[in-house]
């Protein structure tokens, strides 16, 4: 018979088999705890493995002999986070979640929307948590233990049976559905973090005050341009008395078109947020450059002094004919061969090289421009010649602030992830969903008996107590039924 | 469910030796501690309240580890007294320093231990009401004390919070990771008296417990030195601080001798599990007694090894292989040696406690079913928590950072730690697994708690540099 089978079909038979296969063994909760524990493997070993972005190379080759260092690399072990095979793994435990979810929401769906709410006999005697409690008829046990499991919450109905009624009561269904609202924002959180992969990027932009910038220093690959400049208006650093820094602020302003769209003072903690473009606090210093300086400028003709500051490049008037311009700063300057040079970035051996021009009073054309260097540099300085003698009183320096950018379009789902977690985590660990069940039977003397009979997800210790004071309730609250209206006409739904 | 109401004869013997010579402990050290303030005039500092904190508890200790022993009713009363009025010092000490610093104390190990300990006790006393697991202090108790000891060695001034900690979400982060962690602390004591009632072998006890005390020697002896010295970190008594060589690179300085007689207790430590290798092949029952005598030789020659490493490591200057000279080294520059040393002691104490004083045990305890269901509640509150532990800190870390997550050696054990909870919880679950097995899962997520709040702070590089 088998053989009148066409043959592609045979072969789609088992390509189905094959993927059905696949697909089995993706949703086995074995094959999720394997891939998990390899996760677990791999990112242990790359906590314990020095990391590349993070580690400079000459710590790893200090770390490292070099044939070891080879075969991490190799194996992308110095780079376990971002490397192939751990996407890949991640990807696999996403699928995997998503195979055994699949596999199980049918069930769990019927369970959850048709719930098993007339109790057959087998059911019945298979069942744990029971009890029998004699009545005198059935409608009167029925409507204590509807009265009892009403004012316990579980919104008790009447189920209609072959020839009377049963009770069924719950509470919590939802908490059986909770699991998957777990996995479904683990897939949600998993998601977002693709897409931040993807479509995310970091980077750094330094600015001093008054500067503004749209091109943002990329962690890796290439400058980065926003379609908007970021403009620094101000910062500075508080510090506690014992002189550890407090504080650190900048004052940012978004400039879009020559127009400030947005200003923010920022601070560690509190970025500013502009187009999904964030932009943090993350460092702040001292740079190389002069933000401003002060001067006493003492006329030569014996004029009284006076103190004036000056900016770089800036140029400030001394008297009506003569003004003074701060040409170059150099914050370690030494002299070799005939040249200033600047020995380092650092504020250690500070020149100032200042323009003086003055005008012949009637206007017209600039007359000479004279060369102050504050040290006096000899070959460049022609201080004696200036009108004004100055002597530097204050100097200071420019602070950079040190921003952070980050784009990360996927958090919002990281987010709304977490939050579906939390409650999802609530659902499961603390809605217990409970059933109880209330069917008149005969026992086997034949007296009428109502069985009740019930049962909880989890915590069925604390449901088992619970269900021994609904049980107690429902006898105690009979005997006070019992004992003021004890012929109650109602037997119609007896039957027998 | 079947719990026969068991009529257990109560020991006739009122038990009030122990009360009383443990009250007369607590008031000597008090009346000791007294003296000392009145010298210092200083009263309510947090340092005296901790030390108040510490000498009841290690009186409770003491009568949990009394009551276990005996059974006697009134020492858990007096135990639980005792917990209470540590709990009460300890709170006192978190509010001081609370005032103190005017932030909560979260900011530096010192301050999360302070935090732990108190949680710690909490939910000893929870557990105890609560779900009337009575002997819970016995396990609880001895990590409370180690807590507080260390405490005394990392202690550190108020300092302020540098700006990435001034934020309201690392205190909920904090707080969630303290909650999280001790409640994962009382899942394993849990777990661990699940395995005695579950009928586990005494044996079996006995090769994990000298297991411990190998794995626990052989790390320290991991700083032997060449001709048996012991290499520890330097100490700068005047910063309170480690000496750095340079970025990342501490001083280490040589103790000479040390290490060799570490080795010798290692030698010792193992012995017990050696023998019962050979009595598992022999299964002669001679070499177990040996065994078991050799637990107790070992836990003497522990004492003795702690005693020399307080004494030698406690101060003074010895010499170092990187630089010239002498450095000055103290117990709070190594607090995770000396840890696992008083570990390892406690560890072997328990073990002798159970061979000893199986049955009255076994009597105190809860059913072995109870236990295992309450081991999952535990965990079924520490998840929950640990989850949303890790979400504040992702939080936070994107607000300062720019990134919430960086695959960070501190985040990314948070989230082994979770990942293993999550396989316990789909493994009792979805495959019904319970008892022995379960046990054993809820032990290997506290031993990875550990390895991630002390083991990455301390062994592996990140930026979590706080704690």
């Amino acid at each position: 018979m088998a053989t009148t089978i066409h043959s592609t079909s045979r072969e789609n038979w088992r390509g189905r088999i094959w993927q059905r296969g696949i697909w089995k063994t993706l949703a086995a909760i074995k094959t999720g705890v394997v891939l998990l524990i390899l996760v677990v493997i791999l990112s242990a070993a790359g906590t314990v493995i020095l990391q590349r972005p993070a580690t400079d190379p000459d710590e790893m080759q200090r770390a490292y002999s070099t044939p070891v260092l080879r075969l991490l690399d190799g194996a992308g072990l110095t780079d376990v986070f971002h490397a192939w095979w751990f996407v890949l793994l991640l990807g696999l435990v996403s699928l995997s979640i998503i195979a055994a979810s699949v596999e199980r929401f049918p069930n769990a769906w019927r369970y959850f929307s048709r719930p098993y709410q007339s109790p057959d006999e087998s059911f019945r005697k298979a069942l744990p948590t029971q009890a029998l409690i004699p009545i005198g008829n059935e409608e009167a046990g029925l409507s204590v233990a509807e009265r009892v499991l009403q004012k316990a919450g579980f919104g008790p109905e009447r189920i209609v049976r072959q020839n009377n009624f049963s009770l069924f009561g719950e509470r919590h269904r939802f908490s059986e559905m909770a699991v998957y609202i777990v996995h479904s924002s683990l897939l949600l959180i998993f998601l977002g973090g693709i897409v931040d992969a993807l479509y995310g990027w970091r980077g750094f932009v330094t600015l001093t005050r008054g500067q503004q910038s749209s091109q943002v220093e990329p962690q890796n690959g290439k400058k980065r341009s926003l379609p908007f400049a970021i403009r620094c208006d101000g910062a500075g650093q508080e510090n506690y008395a014992d002189g550890s820094p407090k504080r650190w602020w900048s004052d940012l302003a978004v400039v879009q078109d020559g127009q400030v769209v947005l200003r923010k003072q920022i601070v560690v903690n509190d970025p500013l947020v502009y187009h999904g473009i964030r932009f943090y606090q993350a460092s702040y210093g001292k740079t190389a450059k002069i933000d401003k300086l002060v001067l006493t400028a003492t006329p030569r003709d014996g004029r009284t002094a006076k103190d004036i500051t000056i900016g770089p490049d800036e140029t400030v008037p001394l008297d009506a004919e003569t003004t003074v311009r701060l040409a170059e700063f150099i914050p370690d300057f030494v002299v070799s061969e005939g040249q200033v040079y600047a020995r380092s970035n650092n504020l250690e051996n500070p020149a100032a090289h200042l323009v003086v021009e003055s005008r012949k009073p009637n206007g017209g054309m600039p007359g000479q421009s004279i060369n102050v260097w504050l040290p006096p540099i000899p070959g460049y300085e022609q201080n004696a010649a200036s009108p004004y003698a100055f002597e530097d009183k204050h100097l200071q320096m420019a602070y950079f602030t040190g921003l952070e950018v980050s784009h990360e379009p996927g958090q919002w789902a990281v987010w709304a992830g977490v939050l579906l977690m939390g409650l999802g985590l609530a659902l499961v660990f603390y809605f217990v969903h409970t059933r109880v069940w209330a069917v008149p039977v005969r026992d086997g003397q034949g007296r009428l008996m109502l069985w009740v009979g019930g049962t909880a997800n989890k915590n069925k210790d604390v449901f088992d107590l619970r269900f021994r004071e609904l049980v107690g309730q429902i006898e105690s609250e009979l005997k006070i039924s019992l004992g003021a209206g004890a012929e109650s006409p109602v037997h119609a739904l007896t039957g027998k | 469910m079947a719990r026969v109401a068991r009529v257990e004869p109560q020991p006739t013997v009122t038990g009030s030796t122990l009360v009383v010579m443990v009250g007369l402990g607590i008031a000597f050290l008090l009346f000791m501690a007294f003296l000392n303030v009145v010298k210092s005039g200083n009263l309510l500092n947090d340092s005296n309240l901790l030390y108040a904190a510490l000498i009841f508890y290690a009186g409770a200790g003491t009568l949990y580890l009394g009551f276990g022993i005996t059974g006697t009713p009134s020492y858990i009363r007096y135990a639980s007294l005792a917990t209470w009025a540590g709990l009460l010092a300890n709170t006192g000490a978190v509010a001081r320093r609370w005032y103190e610093a005017g932030h909560p104390p979260f900011a530096s190990i010192y301050e999360m231990l302070l935090m732990f300990v108190w949680t710690l006790a909490v939910l000893t006393l929870v557990a105890e009401k609560k779900f009337g697991v009575k002997v819970i202090g016995t396990v609880t108790m001895p990590v409370a004390i180690v807590g507080v000891v260390l405490m005394q060695l990392l202690r550190t001034e108020v300092r302020p919070l540098v700006p990435a900690l001034q934020s309201t979400w690392l205190h909920v982060h904090v707080t969630l990771a303290m909650l999280a962690y001790a409640a994962c602390a009382l899942s394993f004591a849990l777990a661990m008296m699940f395995l005695i009632q579950d009928k586990m072998k005494t044996e079996t006890f006995l090769a994990a417990t000298s297991l411990f005390g190998v794995a626990t020697y052989a790390s320290v002896l991991t700083r032997f030195e060449k001709w048996g010295g012991l290499s520890l970190v330097a100490w700068n008594p005047d910063e309170k601080s480690e000496v750095f060589l340079s970025k990342g690179v501490r001083l280490v300085v040589v103790i000479p001798d040390l290490g060799w007689l570490l080795l010798l207790v290692l030698a010792a430590v193992a012995a017990p599990l050696v023998l019962y290798l050979v009595w598992r092949k022999t299964q002669d029952e001679q070499w177990l007694s040996l065994a078991n005598r050799a637990v107790f030789l070992s836990l003497l020659l522990q004492v003795l090894a702690l005693g020399f490493f307080l004494m030698r490591a406690g101060g003074g200057r010895y010499a170092s292989l990187d630089a010239d000279g002498l450095f000055p080294t103290s117990l709070a520059a190594s607090p995770f040696i000396l840890s696992g040393l008083v570990g390892a002691i406690l560890v072997s104490l328990l073990y002798l406690l159970l061979l000893w004083r199986r049955e009255e045990l076994e009597r105190m305890l809860p059913t072995a079913d109870e236990l295992d269901r309450i081991t999952y509640k535990t965990i079924a509150i520490a998840f929950p928590l640990l989850t949303l532990m890790i979400a504040a800190g992702a939080y936070w870390a994107n607000r300062t950072w720019g990134s919430y997550w960086s695959w960070d050696p501190k985040e990314t054990w948070a989230a082994i730690t979770w990942l293993v909870y999550a396989g316990y919880l789909h493994m009792r679950i979805t495959r019904g697994w319970r008892g022995r097995r379960a046990a054993y899962f809820a032990i290997l997520g506290f031993a990875v708690v550990m390895f991630t709040f002390f083991g990455v702070t301390y062994l592996l590089p990140g930026m979590h540099a706080y704690a």
